[in-house]
């Protein structure tokens, strides 16, 4: 876990799809959030699919709530 | 660069926005970052934004900062499925330019219905990677001036990379293509960065089109995949496309999800 200007980065793993573009991700902890994508992987058109493994950076309203910023090559 | 743009009157969420780059902004609330906006120049000249905000109004005051700050026209892409975002960039004035869909497409021969389909006479595929990168490039260029797909082609912005020169790269390790009588005719472009490979383009000189070669490269591509275990593939497509869409959806592929490209003139 790094805690940044913007919040609290955690690895996790995509473990869902969702229908409204938002994905299921599974954190090192165990917990899980409801995370976007970042606007930088939608404009470069990077896909997202389960059991990849992400950055997410959570919100700092709501810990149940991210955004994926990077996804790692597996 | 550090232009500062106060903001106030904005309820719960009054952030000050900062131009702390030439192309990157940030929102700051109690010291916390709590939205970035980034601006990109893609190799055909236009500038493409994006804003990560936690809430709609911090994403509105980032919109409002760029938009005083960078000339139009100006572009971004959204996931038709995100309506928030959708709704954000409409309401700070975007508008659609146009759609991309993403295909699933099956590898199985027996869903594509490839299976027992051959290149015209007279035509061979050369497997992927074992193209010539000279012929290759040639084609490329043929297959890209007839649909005026230079370095400016708007249609395709990530496939066009752009090289001092002004030529475009070509990997031919990503690449089949079709051959007739020495020369290359049709191409198609497989990418194998993650799990589902991305078909990122199928191309054939305008001289050859209606006899199948597309068909027999997705056909060979298709194949080779489901040999690997791979069972789908990703494309896109733009939705004014009608010929590619009628090659995929003929196939089995079927439509996962939509970009939508929008502009704000």
């Amino acid at each position: 876990m790094t805690r940044t200007a913007g919040g609290i980065e955690v690895e996790g793993t995509v473990i869902e799809c969702l229908r409204n573009a938002t994905f299921k991700v599974e954190l090192e902890n165990g917990h899980k959030v409801l995370a976007h994508i970042s606007g930088k992987i939608r404009k470069n058109y990077i896909k997202i699919l389960p059991y990849d493994r992400v950055l997410v950076e959570l919100s700092p309203y709501d810990l149940t709530r991210g955004r994926i910023l990077f996804r790692y090559r597996t | 660069m550090n232009s500062v743009h106060f903001t106030s009157g904005m309820g719960e969420h009054a952030a000050v926005i900062t131009r702390v780059a030439e192309r990157q902004w940030h929102a700051v609330e109690d010291d916390r970052t709590v939205g970035r906006g980034y601006a990109s120049r893609r190799p055909d000249g236009r500038t493409f934004l994006s804003i990560d905000a936690w809430h709609g109004a911090v994403f509105d005051q980032l919109a409002d900062a760029m938009l005083a700050d960078l000339p139009t026209p100006l572009y971004t892409v959204v996931d038709e499925a995100d309506l928030d975002l959708t709704s954000h960039w409409e309401r700070v004035g975007f508008t659609t330019r146009r759609r991309e869909w993403e295909y699933l497409v099956p590898t199985d021969p027996r869903v594509t219905g490839l299976g027992s389909v051959l290149p015209p006479s007279g035509v061979t595929i050369v497997a992927v990677g074992e193209a010539e990168e000279s012929p290759l490039r040639t084609l490329d260029r043929v297959v890209r001036d007839e649909v005026e797909a230079t370095v400016g082609w708007q249609e395709m912005p990530a496939e066009v990379l752009p090289r001092p020169d002004g030529d475009t790269l070509v990997d031919p390790s990503k690449y089949a293509v079709a051959a007739q009588s020495g020369e290359y005719v049709g191409l198609i472009r497989v990418v194998r960065v993650t799990r589902q490979p991305r078909i990122g383009l199928i191309a054939v000189r305008r001289d050859r089109h209606r006899r199948g070669i597309a068909r027999a490269l997705l056909a060979h591509v298709l194949g080779s995949l489901h040999r690997c275990g791979i069972a789908t593939a990703s494309a896109e497509v733009t939705e004014s496309n009608g010929a590619a869409m009628a090659l995929f959806e003929g196939v089995g592929a079927r439509r996962a999800s939509s970009n939508l490209e929008f502009v704000l003139r």
